[in-house]
């Protein structure tokens, strides 16, 4: 129950490089940064840089990128175990820059569970109320209610060994909703189990958090689970904020080429086409299809006054139709889903995917080699820059 | 099938028979112990009889000898083994810790050398040791521990920090959050979790301090305080001839404690030194 402000929050890794110690800060290691696109300073290795974000109370916010791009270090300022290089953290007004772990009123779970292994399930979610010295009926009334709440009463007494990976994630969000904190944490929490529990334990997410009113921030890199848990959606890459939004906003209106790509599956079809304008008219070209831009669109670009240019278009392949006019392509390979027909395709040498809904088809059998032409709304494409990347309309 | 279960049969009989060369010596030591002098020397390997047959007039000699009272003995070997073998796995598991975790240049220099200890003999380092100690006022029971500490150390640390440093991260950044200090993080989640490894070094040690002789011998004030093997020693001493008899009734006791501690903690025993070898 509680605001948090990310002010320009920053994190640099000096490069003495400094990593994790748990309780005593500042260990010197010698070992290679994990990915290179990271900007690298006098000061260091720069993982998070310029991290604005305003959560509301209540909101569950999800931070989604590609793997080192800075998700749990944010995660772990926010939670306090790693230091903030600069920028200021404020929960519910104060400021958090400086404050231990434990005076945070945080909770935290953790990809690979972390719990005490030496203690029973009971043990393990009362810990940090006995630590806080509750009354013992207190604390059991707690854990009994929560234990309730994720359904793993009948575990109580047994040891994490004793457990499957999806009980034992139960028990990590059992510990820390018993302590009813003002912002709940979750790095990755579902990484660890297999699809089927994955999917079964988002429900249960979804369920979790219209019952405890708490502030939440989540962690994934699977773009599904921020998709269908996010309030609002935060996409990074290489340390640097991409877009916030909405699912739908982010789905519907990425503002550069990397969100575009990295939200939705099968990932968005990209082509090199051209803008033109025609006085108060978009058209964009590709091949010889061209297709003028919805009137939406269209305004946002003269409110910008953009000018003609070469282009990156992007439409996603749901929204692409096969028709007898448009651009010509040629299949490599077709992929039965049942309702729906993958076609990948070849368009002047570059791939692209094309979903055919069965209904529409006479027959489903395409081979390689077959020639097909589709085309696509003046509503779904999306022009990107190709100097910045950027979304042209924004 | 059928082999296999030959097989076993043939581990057992060579296990029983590697067994029986080990208990052998202790076995000659109960037997002689109630046999007289003039029979343990003429015939060491022969069962007590009628007329070698003392009972237990071997034990009630060994025990009143001298003038130095054996349960004294048995005092100070019991005080210096508990609190050397707790020392030592309070202090290097806290140590361990932070080695493992800090990890920093100074650390590491203070781990390489624990680990470097462990390969110098105590003979190279016993004079000096025991001049030092004298210096130092570790010359009695009651301080003899630090010194056990010091030599114990290498072996502690070197295993501790082998088991810390596959203790995930993150359970005590958990305990972070939960609410714990670093002391109480220490006490409430690292130190049960060590548990394995603090009983296979709490064994080794246990066993290592109190049969012990060379160092209490060197360092100890020999008329005022005395362990047991200090004692069977000096019943040897004092006379020119060896009590045979009462030394046998004397070792046979010294064992015992180590037999009963052994039988009470016999199943942590087996998994804590199955768990130290797989992670030490
Ligand atoms: N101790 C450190 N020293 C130097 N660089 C570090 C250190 N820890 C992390 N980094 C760098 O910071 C970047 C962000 O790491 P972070 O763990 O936040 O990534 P992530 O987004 O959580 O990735 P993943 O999805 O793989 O968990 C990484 O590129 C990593 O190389
Ligand atoms: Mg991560």
């Amino acid at each position: 129950m509680a605001e948090v402000i990310l002010r320009d929050i920053k994190k640099v890794y000096p490069h003495s490089e400094t990593k994790r110690t748990g309780l005593f800060k500042k260990k010197k290691v010698t070992e290679q940064h994990r990915v290179s696109h990271l900007k690298i300073t006098e000061e260091g290795v720069v993982a998070v840089d310029n991290f604005n974000l305003e959560i509301k109370d209540q909101e569950f916010i999800v931070l989604v990128g590609p793997s080192g791009c800075g998700k749990s270090t944010t995660l772990r300022m926010i939670a306090g175990l790693e230091d903030i290089s600069g920028g200021e953290l404020i929960i519910d007004g104060n400021v958090m820059n400086d404050v231990p772990p434990k005076e945070r009123d945080i909770a935290m779970v953790f990809q690979n569970y972390a719990l005490y292994p030496h203690m029973t399930v009971r043990e393990n979610m009362a810990f940090s109320l006995k630590i806080k010295g509750l009354p013992k009926e207190e604390i059991e009334k707690k854990v009994e209610e929560a234990a309730e709440i994720l359904d793993i009463t009948q575990y109580l007494d047994r040891k994490p060994k004793a457990l499957s990976g999806g009980q034992r994630q139960r028990v990590a969000i059992g510990r820390a909703i018993v302590r009813n904190p003002k912002v709940f944490l979750m790095d990755e929490p579902l990484s660890n189990l297999d699809a089927k529990l994955r999917n079964q334990m988002r429900a249960e997410i979804i369920k979790l958090r219209s019952r405890i009113n708490t502030t939440f921030i989540y962690v994934t890199h699977d773009q599904t689970e921020a998709m269908t848990l996010g309030d609002r959606i935060v996409i990074m890459k290489d340390g640097e904020v991409q877009q916030i939004g909405t699912p739908q906003e982010v789905f519907d209106h990425p503002a550069n080429l990397f969100v575009a790509g990295f939200i939705g599956m099968p990932q968005m079809n990209m082509f090199d086409a051209e803008l033109v304008r025609d006085g108060d008219k978009y058209c964009v070209k590709l091949e010889d299809f061209t297709v003028e831009l919805s009137k939406e669109k269209t305004e946002r670009m003269l409110a910008k006054d953009v000018q003609s240019q070469p282009v990156t278009l992007g439409v996603r392949p749901e929204h692409v139709e096969l028709a007898k006019k448009g651009v010509d392509a040629t299949v490599d390979v077709s992929e039965m889903m049942g309702s729906e027909v993958h076609l990948h395709v070849n368009v002047e040498g570059k791939d692209a995917i094309i979903i055919v809904p069965t209904l529409d088809l006479e027959s489903s059998d395409f081979k390689m080699g077959d020639k097909v032409t589709f085309n696509f709304g003046g509503n779904v494409a999306h022009i990107f820059s190709r100097e910045d990347e950027k979304n042209l309309e924004w | 099938m059928k082999r296999e279960v030959q097989r076993k049969r043939m581990l057992s009989v060579a296990f029983a028979l590697i067994s029986i060369f080990y208990l052998f010596p202790v076995f000659v030591v109960l037997m002689n112990s109630f046999k007289s002098n003039g029979s343990i020397n003429t015939e060491t390997f022969a069962l007590p009889n009628e007329s070698s047959f003392m009972g237990l007039q071997n034990y009630i000699k060994g025990m009143t000898f001298g003038n130095y009272p054996f349960f004294k003995s048995v005092f100070f070997s019991f005080f210096i083994t508990v609190v050397s073998s707790a020392l030592i796995l309070l202090c290097c598991s806290m140590a361990a810790w932070y080695i493992a975790r800090v990890g920093d240049k100074a650390c590491n220099t203070v781990y390489y050398l624990c680990v470097f200890s462990m390969v110098v003999p105590f003979q190279m380092v016993m004079f000096t040791l025991s001049r030092t100690a004298d210096k130092l006022a570790l010359d009695t029971p009651w301080t003899i521990p630090v010194v056990y500490l010091g030599f114990g150390a290498g072996l502690a640390i070197f295993m501790f920090v082998g088991f810390v440093k596959s203790i995930p991260l993150e359970i005590e950044e958990a305990a972070a959050i939960d609410g714990c200090g670093p002391i109480r993080t220490f006490f409430m989640v690292v130190l049960p979790m060590l548990k394995p490894t603090l009983i296979s070094v709490g064994v080794l040690e246990i066993m290592w301090v109190w049969n012990d002789y060379l160092l209490p011998y060197l360092v100890l004030d020999r008329n005022q305080y005395m362990t047991i093997p200090i004692h069977i020693q000096y019943l040897k001493g004092s006379y020119g001839t060896v009590d045979m008899g009462a030394t046998m009734a004397l070792i046979l006791l010294s064992i015992v404690p180590v037999i009963i501690f052994y039988l009470i903690c016999q199943k942590h025993i087996i998994k804590g030194v199955a768990a130290g070898a797989v992670k030490g």
